[in-house]
């Protein structure tokens, strides 16, 4: 091993374990709920856009949302890292508890929570800056420019695109193919290592063969992250998710529970309905 | 494909499983009717009409695959698809066992065992068959569990009419008796009890997957 390699390595080392010391503290709390949601509700004005929500989301799995339009899974979805704050009118009741603390409570700092529990969007929306830049972004704001390099290409590579952008990481970030663009927004969320990662149908903008592997990222990425993803496309929520979440017209959390048993034997005939095409 | 035009398939693949085991249930009847009253020219149509039965369930087979590939069906859709599958593969071989049933009729004349009442168990075995296929018509989980009931009753008729026969050769019969004719007789019951037998098991598969279909409840899937 040259020296530089050795360097490299020594560095990957080093977050790699200051990494597993942030993570000690996660699975000290390993049986419990990562985000447990009760009696949720949202408003915006007068309007009620979400029925009072309970749920338990599994830590290290991908949680799918899956209903019609207007249905507020969105909603809910803003609703975990406080994206909702920035619409005027709306207004949120109820608890979400993210490892046991409200994130609804006064001290808690949104931009701060944002970083354990990042969000990709349904298009990809890079920064116009380079490949690289746009994944270092996240990381300079919260200072971590030690060894950036290294941290760039993990969450590169975590992204499945290291070895599709290795050797042009100066190129402009708007040059990337769509697939590609949306894999670096997901590095770009995943390089602040955060807890949670959201994403708002992901892979909807995308084409068949981009989707396959948007999809096969999130499984991998859920050996390290919690993922929720809001998907208007039910076949993909039954080929990546552990569990499904399905809320109906009225935004009302109808049934949440294995995806094996959601697409195989629902409880609810509101629900069978609805996937099987009779509704909605 | 519209919603419309789904739905319209799956009822279309439900006649079609109802209409396949009407030709099988009549295929059971004749075979049965062919073994009781020796009607070779019966056994016959019961043979050469398993084509027919055989063509149905790959008619069933590719509907189920392309109603799977194209519409990916999922809760009682998915369960209605597969088993729907499932039940047809069970009721082709049970066209076999007919098929089989009926060339055990055609081999001349039986000589022994008059006390082996095979005819009986055909008929148990026919009204199962009749009954799991109602059940799956009207989709009615508490006839798939009477239907899976009466399996242990056939399988003692069974096993009763096979140790008739182990007995029977076990003491050997009278001078009049010629051995080879013996044996031929005893093959014969042994194959007829044993294939009566797998008819009433193939008829609780489809009472278990009709279960399934209806409830998503797999207590009678072994």
């Amino acid at each position: 091993m040259s020296s530089q390699e050795q360097t490299q390595s020594n560095a990957e080392l080093e977050i790699e374990t200051e990494i597993q010391s942030e993570r000690s503290d996660r699975e000290t709390r390993a049986d419990e709920p990562v985000l447990e949601v009760r009696e949720l509700d949202v408003h915006y004005g007068d309007e009620r856009a979400l029925q009072p929500v309970n749920a338990d989301i599994p830590e290290k799995k991908v949680t799918a949302i899956i209903g019609p339009s207007g249905c507020g899974k969105s909603t809910f979805l803003r609703c975990v890292n406080r994206m909702n704050d920035q619409i005027d009118v709306c207004s949120v009741g109820g608890e979400l508890y993210f490892h046991g603390k409200n994130v609804y409570d006064d001290d808690v700092d949104p931009v701060a929570l944002r970083r354990k529990i990042g969000q990709v969007f349904q298009r990809p929306n890079p920064f116009p800056k380079s490949i690289y830049d746009n994944v270092a972004y996240g990381l300079r704001i919260q200072g971590k420019t030690d060894d950036l390099d290294t941290r760039v290409e993990r969450a590169l590579r975590r992204a499945a695109l290291w070895s599709e952008v290795e050797d042009r990481l100066d190129e402009s970030a708007l040059d990337l193919s769509g697939g590609q663009q949306q894999r670096l927004c997901i590095a770009r969320a995943i390089a602040p290592d955060p807890e949670v990662l959201l994403m708002d149908e992901p892979a909807s903008a995308l084409d068949p063969i981009a989707t396959a592997k948007v999809e096969d990222l999130i499984e991998d990425l859920a050996e390290n992250y919690t993922v929720v993803i809001v998907t208007h496309n039910m076949q993909q929520a039954a080929r990546i998710s552990d569990k499904t979440a399905v809320f109906l017209t009225g935004g009302e959390l109808v049934e949440f529970d294995d995806t094996t048993t959601i697409f195989e034997n629902p409880a609810n005939q509101a629900v069978e309905d609805y996937i099987t095409g009779k509704f909605g | 494909m519209s919603r419309w035009a789904y739905r319209a398939e799956l009822r279309d693949l439900r006649e079609e499983l109802l209409a396949m085991s009407d030709l099988v249930c009549e295929a059971l009847q004749r075979a049965l009717d062919s073994l009781e009253e020796r009607d070779a020219a019966l056994a016959r149509r019961v043979i050469e009409g398993d084509d027919e039965i055989n063509e149905r369930y790959l008619a069933i087979e590719g509907h189920c695959t392309e109603l799977i590939a194209r519409q990916q069906p999922v809760a009682g859709d998915m369960r209605f698809v597969v088993a729907t599958f499932k039940i047809s593969t069970d009721l082709e071989r049970i066209g076999d066992l007919a098929r089989n049933l009926a060339t055990y009729a055609t081999r001349g004349e039986r000589h022994a065992y008059p006390e082996v009442d095979a005819g009986t168990i055909g008929r148990h075995v026919l009204a199962m068959v009749r009954e799991a296929v109602a059940a799956y018509a009207a989709e009615d989980p508490s006839a798939c569990y009477t239907v899976a009931e009466r399996d242990a009753e056939i399988d003692r008729l069974c096993e009763a009419a096979s140790g008739i026969v182990v007995r029977d050769l076990l003491a050997e019969r009278g001078p009049d008796e010629s051995a080879e004719s013996l044996l031929a007789d005893a093959s014969r019951l042994f194959l007829t009890i044993r294939d009566l037998e797998r008819v009433g098991d193939h008829a609780v598969n489809v009472a278990a997957r009709t279960l399934y279909m209806v409830e998503g409840n797999d207590d009678l899937l072994a």
